[in-house]
């Protein structure tokens, strides 16, 4: 009786690219002519982890048991091949102690490089563009604030002579004032959580658009109460702001002028 | 009084709000420009990068550009040499390193360069490595932050160990600097010594000859760069050829795709936004001069030349948005730049913005278009006003 070809795990999209299924045997080889192969049955199918750093390569990949690896891929004629490995990853008890396991192994065995998986510089790629992004938005919010403020000055301006009449009957300069900053408010605060009702409406579709586009179960975009808790947070000095600002002119004038005499 | 003018003169009526929406446009018209910038400015960089090293066709072992060696490339190297309309090869083998002179030490990226005419680095001071029989004293070119790190310039000498497997217990080889030069691909943190590639075999401590990660070919003038890339993969079809615009196409495909997709869902959006608000300014700003639009209808002035003052009004503060908007975003996009070239092991010279007249041309497209469209409604209801009705509500108002 043959014994039975050793199991595999093939990634989600090799699976539909080459239309296999659990059970199946496929042989790989290491070479593009097709040389030095092996056949291995398929007992799994699994969903590769999703890595912003290579979100647009195509994921065809295949898991196989190290020793099966190094039996397909070692060079015969060096014998030392076959005992060499890329990396070895090790999870610490106390994940504390990272630091002084690497050091302690990097001295006792001079020959490897030990780095703490923290110290990979993907993240700093993610702080930059974070970075970017928070210099966008600030840019827009700059923009933002200056229609706002010429919003709030029309406004302003149409409301005048009943600025004037509410002047003229006593009602102080801070009560005006302070109904400004509270329409101002509501408006930033109106217009805030319309554009976060509007960020969770697309954050579906435009996941969707880029799992499907690049074949991924990577997310894109997540609206946090986080994130629209600082929305908000942003927007309401800057409605209370601008409000203030296009109505300070009105409050300052003569009451007469403001009736054209 | 031509349209132009009555527009002028709404303008300089309203100044305040003119003023911000001007600045307004010209902030997110900065936003606009730099996106436009960044949609294309990763390629264009990347583009000038590669045909500044003067070889325009290079080899690698697999797909994707993973720097793993090319089996036999001595053997390959020679074998293109010899091919029709190939001007010029080397075989280049990139390797983790150790550099010292004197106390000063540290990690170094060394690079061997096979005999060929040209290196792919620029010499910005000293000479370029020369050729010379296997055995000879080494000789480095080193990057223009070397000299101030390790305090040695041309005509110093620096200890140089290969450390391909990050270790290695045999002596440091010594090496004559030559020449400083810029290496367009090196990082802005990465030191780099350059030598010849039997000088590197001697760093590494091996016998048999380095194999190249990349061989870069020169075609001939007049000679076709694709038929270069057939003629290597019908010899060798165990490694990948591309032409130079194949490689910018890949990086296109592949490494580019997040800075292009944040540009275009950006310039949309900015786009939308100051049709959106420009649109709103001026809706609400007709609404507040009806009587005096109704009073310029009842004085005589036609229909269309009120509809053509709303046009010109929208120009005026679009077009100037979006003049302002352009050294604005020229200087956004340096800051942005510096920002995003924080990203670690990026080339010294790759741009994520880069300027071209295209990005200029649309920017100002854009916002032709917005203009027109921001215009339209509100011209749309002052031409279609009631002239009488208006003129007494507003005086009975």
């Amino acid at each position: 009786m043959l014994a039975p070809s050793p199991g595999i795990l093939i990634s989600r999209q090799l699976a539909a690219r080459a239309h296999l299924q659990v059970g199946d045997e496929v042989t790989l080889a290491t070479e593009p002519q097709g040389g030095r192969t092996a056949t291995f049955r398929v007992t799994g199918v699994y969903e590769p982890t999703p890595d912003p750093m290579r979100f647009t390569a195509e994921r065809i990949e295949a898991r196989l048991h190290l020793p099966d690896l190094v039996a397909l891929a070692a060079d015969g004629s060096d014998p030392g091949d076959a005992e060499s490995i890329g990396r070895i990853n090790v999870a610490l008890t106390d994940p504390a102690d990272t630091h002084a396991f690497a050091a302690d192994l990097a001295s006792s065995v001079p020959t490897v490089v030990v780095r703490p998986a923290s110290d990979f510089r993907e993240s700093d790629v993610f702080a930059v563009i974070d970075r970017f992004h928070v210099a966008i938005s600030i840019v827009t919010v700059v923009g933002a604030t200056a229609f706002l403020l010429a919003l709030m000055l029309i406004r302003a301006e149409e409301r005048r002579e009943t600025v004037g009449v509410m002047r003229l009957i006593g009602i102080s300069q801070r009560s005006l004032l302070s109904s400004v900053a509270i329409e101002g408010c509501a408006i930033a605060i109106v217009g805030a959580a319309f554009g976060i009702a509007l960020a969770l409406a697309s954050e579906r579709a435009i996941n969707h658009y880029f799992q499907t586009r690049y074949d991924t179960a990577l997310v894109f975009i997540r609206v946090t109460a986080a994130i629209a808790v600082r929305a908000v947070v942003v927007a309401a000095p800057l409605g209370v702001g601008a409000g203030i600002a296009a109505s300070w002119t009105l409050l300052r004038r003569n009451v007469l002028s403001l009736f054209r005499r | 009084m031509t349209p132009l003018a009555l527009a002028w003169r709404a303008t300089r009526q309203y100044r305040a709000r003119a003023v911000l929406a001007v600045v307004g446009v010209a902030v997110i018209g900065a936003l606009l420009f730099d996106m436009l910038l960044l949609s294309r400015g990763l390629l264009v960089s990347f583009g000038r990068l590669l045909s500044a090293e003067g070889f325009d066709i290079r080899i690698v072992a697999t797909q994707g550009f993973a720097r793993i060696g090319i089996p036999e490339s001595a053997a390959l190297v020679e074998a293109v040499r010899r091919m029709p309309g190939v001007a010029d090869t080397a075989a280049i083998a990139v390797e983790a390193g150790d550099a010292g002179v004197g106390a000063a030490h540290g990690h170094v990226t060394l690079i061997g360069r096979s005999r060929a005419s040209a290196s792919p680095w620029r010499i910005v001071r000293g000479a370029d490595l020369v050729d010379s029989a296997p055995g000879a004293g080494c000789e480095a070119v080193v990057d223009g932050r070397f000299p101030s790190q390790f305090h040695a310039d041309v005509g110093g000498s620096v200890r140089v160990l290969g450390l391909p497997g990050g270790a290695s217990a045999l002596p440091p080889i010594d090496c004559r600097i030559v020449g400083v030069a810029d290496f367009g691909f090196s990082a802005s943190g990465e030191r780099t010594v350059a030598m010849t590639m039997d000088a590197l075999q001697r760093a590494l401590g091996t016998t048999h000859g380095a194999d190249a990660q990349v061989i870069l070919i020169a075609s001939a003038a007049g000679a076709d760069p694709n038929a270069i890339v057939r003629a290597v993969g019908r010899l060798r079809p165990d490694v990948r050829a591309y032409s130079n615009a194949e490689v910018v196409e890949q990086f296109n495909r592949n490494g580019f795709a997040y800075f292009r997709q944040i540009s275009t869902v950006l310039s949309t959006l900015t786009t939308v936004f100051a049709f959106l608000l420009v649109a709103t300014l001026l809706t609400v700003s007709v609404n507040q001069r009806l009587g005096e639009i109704a009073a310029l209808r009842a004085v005589g002035i036609a229909r269309h030349r009120i509809a053509a003052m709303l046009f010109w009004e929208s120009a005026l503060l679009v077009g100037g948005g979006a003049l302002a908007a352009v050294p604005l975003g020229a200087a956004l996009a340096v800051g942005l730049d510096r920002l995003l070239r924080q990203m670690p092991g990026l080339p010294d010279g790759l741009h994520f913005f880069v300027f071209e007249r295209r990005a200029l041309v649309v920017h100002l497209l854009v916002f032709g278009v917005t203009a027109a469209a921001s215009a339209a409604y509100p011209a749309w209801l002052a031409a279609r006003l009631p002239i009488a009705e208006t003129l007494r509500r507003e005086v009975v108002g």
